[in-house]
């Protein structure tokens, strides 16, 4: 049996034609990333995401993993012991995600955008530095982290109000709903058929 | 992130191996302790990272204005 592979980036680039099929065919497509290699490597957090290209999410996931344990082993059980299993579950559905998007990108199809809208804002250029400074500035003994310790609930109120906050202007902007789909008027007959 | 030829965390990467060979080299020598370096240092590569994203970020908007 013999099989042929299509490579739609080399045929575009080289401008040859595909080869005719037989009628009722549907051609063979090499997808570019396979979720299931992606899934593989992300047992070692961030190694699926630089499968996928996306390094940015790949640090992310890595220093979380690291940071979790690390600050774990170091007394602060609640909330990090409950982030160690969080962060890796998330990690590897993030990869197998990521890859499926990879593909549907290639294939012209819905996928999920490359980069996030809210990782364009400079929200996420100031945090890095901020945090870097933070820690930066512990490491020089110019600032005193544990005295910081018991606010660090305040975090969470912060990420979740930006949460919050986001998503209504998200659904302000694109009259979509969170989950990306489209909101239709009750009873004006273009609501998509029940299943 | 999404300029063409420029990619902030993939700069930043490469800075950082570029720097751990050059420290590793140097402790190869005997010439600096790595580690105790390492720990300190670190979040420099935090601060060039999100610096960096900061710059593209700017540098995107300001050429859509200017188109």
């Amino acid at each position: 049996m013999s099989s042929q592979s299509f490579d739609p980036q080399s045929a575009a680039s080289s401008g040859s034609a595909p080869p005719a099929l037989p009628p009722g065919s549907a051609p063979y497509v090499r997808l570019p990333k396979s979720p299931g290699l992606a899934a593989f490597l992300s047992l070692f957090p961030g190694l699926g995401q630089v499968y996928n290209g996306r390094i940015a999410r790949a640090f992310v996931f890595f220093f979380a993993w690291v940071g979790s344990i690390y600050l774990t082993a170091n007394g602060h059980e609640f909330p990090f012991a409950f982030m160690i299993p969080f962060v890796y579950l998330f990690n590897i559905i993030d990869a197998w995600k990521g890859a499926n998007a990879a593909n549907a990108r290639f294939l012209g199809g819905q996928g999920e955008p490359e980069e996030q809208p809210e990782i364009e804002s400079p929200v996420w250029g100031a945090s890095l530095v901020f945090f870097g400074l933070v820690i930066l500035f512990s490491n020089l003994g110019w600032l005193d982290l544990e005295r910081l310790a018991r606010w660090w609930p305040l975090l969470l109120i912060a990420v979740g109000a930006y949460f919050v906050y986001a998503s209504l202007q998200a659904r302000k902007a694109g009259g979509l709903a969170p989950d990306n789909q489209p909101t239709y008027p009750r009873g004006s007959g273009d609501e998509p058929p029940r299943l | 992130m999404s300029r063409p030829g420029f990619s902030p965390e993939g700069v930043t990467f490469g800075v950082c191996l570029v720097t751990l060979g050059v420290l590793g080299t140097l402790a190869n020598l005997g010439r600096i302790e790595i580690l105790p370096l390492l720990r300190t240092w670190w979040p420099l590569a935090l601060v060039l990272w999100g610096a960096l994203e900061l710059v593209d970020l700017w540098a995107r908007r300001s050429s859509q204005g200017r188109s």
